[in-house]
C-alpha cells in the first residue's frame, strides 16, 4: 500500500498530463484527419492524372499484398484510372516505395490498361540531393519511362535517352538515385501485376 | 517602482533573445534545423513560426505547472508538453500546407528534439511565472526564425537567384542574365560557411559594439 501511494505521489502530474495531453491530440486528430487524408488523396491523383491523362476518375481497389523479393513485402492500393461515361479502363495507378540516396523514394507508378507498358512515374515524396538526384523529378529522365514495357527494365550509364526501351540512362552525377527508381520500378511492377493478374483485374475492359 | 522594474525586466527578456542570447548566433542550439532547413526563405520560415508555437505552447504549459514538477521527473515531463505541441503543429502543417509539411519532411516532428526549447524550459518557464515564460518564448523565437530566415535568404539568393521563390538577380541564361547560381549554397556545405560567416559577423559587431 505504501509502495503504491509512494508511486502515485511522485508520478500523478505525470499520468494526468499523459492523460490531458493525449486528450488534446485525440480532438486535434479527429478535427484534421478527413483533411489530411484528401491531401494525401489529391496529391496522388493529381500526380496519377498527369501519367494517365484520358482518366477522369480513379476507382480505388482492394489493397493487395505483393512480395517483393529478398523476403520484403509491401500492400498496394491499386487505383483503376477510369474514363466517363463508359468507365473504360485507361490505365492503373499505384504508389511504391524503396531506397533512395538519402533517404526513401515514394513514386506513383501508371500503367496501362492491360499493365504491359508503362506510362510513367512520378515522385510522391523525395529527399535526394538537390542539384542531383532530385533531378529524378526532371522531365528529360521520366520520360525516358513513359511508353517503356511493364518489364524489368536496365539502367546503363551511356545512351540515347530519347529511344523508349528497356534501358534506362543514369542522370550524370546521380547514379544512386537512378539506380533507386528502376529499382524499386523493376520490384513493385512485376509484383503487382502477378498479384492483379491473381484477382483478375487485368484486361477485364471495363 | 515594482511596475517600472517588471517592465525593464520583460523587455530585457525580450530582447535577448533577438540578439545577447540569440538561440542560434550566440547559444548555437538548434543547428540542426538551422543547417537543414534553410535552403530557402518559405520553409524556413515555417520551422520558424512552428517553432514560436511550440516554445510558446510549451513554455506556458511548463510555467503554469512549475511549482508541482518533481525533480527528477521535470527532464519527462517537459518531453510530454513538447511532443504533444509538436504533433499538433505537425498535424496542422500536412492539414493546412501540405506541400511545405513534404518538404520539410522530419524536421517538423525533430523540434521535440530542438534544443532551444528544452533549454527554454529548463532555464526559464521551471523558474519563473507565467509573463516572462511567454515574453521569453517569444523573444527566443522571434530571434531562431529571423537568424534562421536571413541564413536562408542569402543561401536562396546566391544559390538560385531568388528569394522568396521571387527571381531577383537575372540567372544566365538564353534570354540573357548574368548571374551563374552557386549551387553549392543550396547544398549543406553552404549552410556550414553561411552559418560560419554569420557567426563571424555576429561576434566581429559584439567585439566592436563592446570596445
Amino acid at each position: 500500500m505504501g509502495k503504491v501511494r509512494f508511486f502515485l505521489r511522485e508520478s500523478w502530474l505525470l499520468i494526468v498530463a499523459s492523460g490531458a495531453f493525449g486528450l488534446l491530440l485525440a480532438v486535434t486528430n479527429a478535427a484534421w484527419q478527413d483533411r489530411i487524408e484528401a491531401n494525401r488523396r489529391h496529391k496522388f491523383e493529381s500526380r496519377a492524372a498527369a501519367l494517365v491523362p484520358q482518366a477522369e476518375t480513379f476507382v480505388e481497389m482492394d489493397p493487395i499484398r505483393v512480395e517483393l523479393g529478398g523476403g520484403k513485402t509491401d500492400t498496394v492500393q491499386v487505383r483503376k484510372a477510369v474514363r466517363e461515361p463508359d468507365q473504360t479502363c485507361v490505365g492503373w495507378a499505384f504508389a511504391a516505395k524503396g531506397s533512395g540516396f538519402a533517404d526513401k523514394i515514394e513514386l506513383v507508378l501508371a500503367v496501362d490498361a492491360a499493365f504491359e507498358t508503362l506510362r510513367g512515374f512520378a515522385v510522391l515524396s523525395s529527399n535526394e540531393t538537390p542539384g542531383f538526384g532530385d533531378k529524378i523529378k526532371n522531365a528529360y529522365f521520366q520520360d525516358q519511362f513513359k511508353g517503356a514495357p511493364a518489364a524489368v527494365l536496365t539502367l546503363v550509364k551511356t545512351g540515347e535517352p530519347t529511344q523508349i526501351d528497356d534501358q534506362i540512362v543514369a542522370i550524370t552525377g546521380a547514379t544512386v538515385s537512378s539506380e533507386a527508381v528502376v529499382h524499386i520500378i523493376n520490384a513493385y511492377v512485376g509484383a503487382v501485376r502477378d498479384a492483379m493478374q491473381d484477382k483478375g483485374w487485368i484486361n477485364d475492359g471495363r | 517602482m515594482a511596475a517600472e522594474g517588471m517592465t525593464t525586466r520583460t523587455s530585457r527578456t525580450f530582447v535577448a533573445g533577438l540578439w545577447h542570447e540569440n538561440p542560434v548566433l550566440r547559444l548555437l542550439l538548434g543547428m540542426c534545423p538551422t543547417l537543414a532547413v534553410t535552403a530557402a526563405v518559405k520553409p524556413a520560415l515555417t520551422m520558424g513560426l512552428s517553432v514560436i508555437f511550440v516554445l510558446v505552447c510549451s513554455n506556458v504549459a511548463v510555467s503554469l505547472m512549475r511549482h508541482l514538477l518533481k525533480p527528477h521527473l521535470r527532464i519527462l515531463m517537459f518531453t510530454l508538453t513538447i511532443a504533444t505541441f509538436v504533433t499538433i503543429a505537425d498535424l496542422y502543417l500536412k492539414a493546412f500546407l501540405p506541400e511545405m509539411s513534404e518538404r520539410l519532411g522530419p524536421y517538423i516532428p525533430l523540434i521535440i528534439v530542438n534544443c532551444v526549447i528544452i533549454c527554454r524550459a529548463e532555464t526559464c518557464a521551471s523558474k519563473n511565472g507565467l509573463w516572462i515564460s511567454l515574453v521569453d518564448a517569444v523573444g527566443m523565437g522571434l530571434g531562431f526564425t529571423l537568424t534562421l530566415c536571413v541564413l536562408a535568404a542569402i543561401r536562396e539568393l546566391l544559390g538560385t537567384g531568388m528569394i522568396f521563390e521571387k527571381p531577383i538577380l537575372p540567372v544566365a541564361g538564353p534570354q540573357g542574365g548574368w548571374f551563374v547560381p552557386w549551387t553549392a549554397m543550396i547544398l549543406p556545405v553552404g549552410a556550414f560557411i553561411t552559418l560560419g560567416l554569420l557567426l563571424g559577423g555576429v561576434n566581429l559587431i559584439t567585439r566592436r559594439t563592446k570596445g
